[in-house]
């Protein structure tokens, strides 16, 4: 755990990092755009090869991993999602298609963790949200396709 | 930047947490569109007693102020602390007691 801590903490670090001489300024779109770009979960738009970047590989449909989302999203904006699984997995994450890049989240769960995370998101517009779960080396995911009537970056 | 609201509650052992973050989550889009800085949380973590319990990656597609909710095992009395780090490399850490 102190590792996968302390990994995290570097991963963090490099990236915020690299871009270096503008550490404590405003970010630009570009050097945004440059951050997105540099790591491959973040980069990746197909929800697919997101996943693979993720985890390695693909993952299979399964009733373990339960993903609760609205069915019409009134406001893209603020979109609630939940992830619940009874599986000991260690690592969880959440994509969607409807926006540029698929990745939206990615939770490392602690040993003994429980996997049971809401969070809210903006989609841009109608799409499918996936959640994948990692456990025992194998993954497992479920989807809902969320309606959005408004689309949530800001138009 | 303001700090994070966190309500930690302890009921058989599993203590929920919910926060909410104050900050902006302006994405690439919507920092063009507005004419403003890009800035998203890119990072959340939370540890209580000594250990990470939760830690979460996250991207431009989190909704402005955002909330997170999620479970771990724990007790009343303990501290919870939360963090986050965002794009510009700002951290904001809030600490609360579990009840």
């Amino acid at each position: 755990m102190n590792r996968r801590n302390f990994l995290s903490l570097g991963l963090s670090a490099v990236a915020i990092s690299s871009l270096a001489p503008s550490l404590l300024s405003a970010k630009t779109a570009e050097e945004a755009t440059t951050f997105v770009k540099g790591t491959a979960w973040r980069a990746a738009s197909k929800t697919e090869d997101a996943i693979k970047a993720v985890f390695g590989s693909s993952a299979t449909e399964t009733k373990k991993v339960k993903i609760k989302a609205p069915d019409i999203a009134e406001n893209g904006a603020v979109i609630p999602v939940t992830v619940e699984s009874k599986l000991a997995g260690s690592k969880v994450a959440i994509f969607q298609d409807a926006n540029p890049e698929s990745t939206v989240a990615i939770f490392t769960v602690p040993a003994n963790g429980i996997i049971d995370y809401s969070i809210r998101i903006k989609m841009q517009k109608t799409g499918t949200v996936t959640a994948v779960v990692e456990a025992g080396g194998k993954l497992y995911s479920a989807s809902k396709e969320v309606k959005v009537t408004i689309g949530g970056c800001g138009g | 930047m303001a700090k994070t609201r966190i309500k930690a509650k302890e009921k058989k052992g599993v203590v929920t947490v919910k926060a909410l973050a104050k900050h902006d989550m302006l994405s690439i889009q919507e920092a063009n569109r507005a004419k403003k800085a890009v800035n998203f949380i890119t990072m959340m973590k939370a540890e209580s007693a000594g250990a990470v319990v939760f830690q979460m990656e996250s991207t431009q597609f989190l909704s402005k102020n955002p909330y997170v909710k999620f479970s771990f095992p724990g007790k009343a009395g303990d501290n919870l602390t939360f963090t986050w780090v965002d794009l510009d490399g700002k951290t904001q850490s809030d600490t609360v007691e579990i009840k």
